[in-house]
């Protein structure tokens, strides 16, 4: 531990310095997008892009309008969908985030504010 | 059991219920392991939807586990011999690869130095 430390300190990673120059809200994601971080010290994911990419998944599912898709929706209440569709919808969202979610913690996603609660704890999110 | 609205029916009933969701999950997965190309996979997705919609109404209990039963032999039957599973999960390629070392090793650097230098 006291060695990573060491190591940490005394390296410069272009991401490190680019993020300690200057707030930038928005276009950090851009950044993000191009920029490769090469530790996996402050490789997570942020909120936002947990929400933006569990609501496009949950959009382009066929028999959901996406109008009606909000964070705070709950799969079989507010869409009208089937536990079918429930269990459809968790497996797009293990393929997009490139995720492994064990049977019974799958059964227990039936919102979109369980699911990116879910994934956003998740260590290995991707 | 008289079939109607108890708590021992209705418990059953949501036993069976999970039952029939983690059926219908893994048959996901293994349709998913074998059909690779996307558009195959939709088609066979949608046949085993389809299979699973049209015992949907039944309500005797114990059709429905005879019938979960069958599911579950007929999955076992088809499962995959080398199933797809992400990396890092148990099972995948990279797990315990790199297990974290144990709290409280550190490397000392004293570069050779003895202790009457």
């Amino acid at each position: 531990m006291a060695m990573r430390a060491f190591v940490l300190r005394h390296i410069q990673l272009p991401g490190q310095t680019l993020t300690a120059t200057g707030s930038k809200p928005h276009p950090q994601w851009y950044l993000r997008a191009s920029l490769r971080l090469f530790s996996s010290h402050d490789d997570h994911l942020t909120k936002e892009e947990v929400i933006d990419r569990v609501l496009d998944v949950v959009k382009s599912f066929p028999k959901v309008d996406p109008s009606k898709v909000t964070p705070d929706v709950h799969f079989q209440k507010d869409l009208g969908l089937d536990s079918l569709d429930n269990v459809e919808i968790v497996m797009g969202l293990e393929e997009e985030f490139k995720l492994e979610i064990p049977d019974k913690e799958a059964d227990r996603i039936d919102s979109c504010n369980l699911a990116i609660e879910y994934i956003y704890n998740h260590p290995m999110a991707g | 059991m008289s079939g109607a609205s108890t708590a021992a029916y209705l418990a059953r009933r949501a036993a069976q219920k999970e039952r029939v969701r983690i059926l219908y999950r893994r048959a996901l997965k293994d349709t998913l392991n074998w059909a690779v190309h996307r558009h195959l996979f939709y088609q066979d997705a949608s046949d085993l939807r389809e299979k699973f919609e049209a015992h949907k109404h039944v309500e005797d209990l114990d059709t429905i586990d005879k019938m979960i039963a069958e599911g579950e032999a007929t999955y076992n039957k088809w499962r995959h011999p080398d199933p797809y599973i992400v990396p890092w999960a148990p099972g995948g390629s990279k797990f315990t690869r790199n297990p974290v070392p144990p709290s409280g090793i550190e490397i000392v650097y004293d570069y050779g130095r003895e202790n009457n230098d």
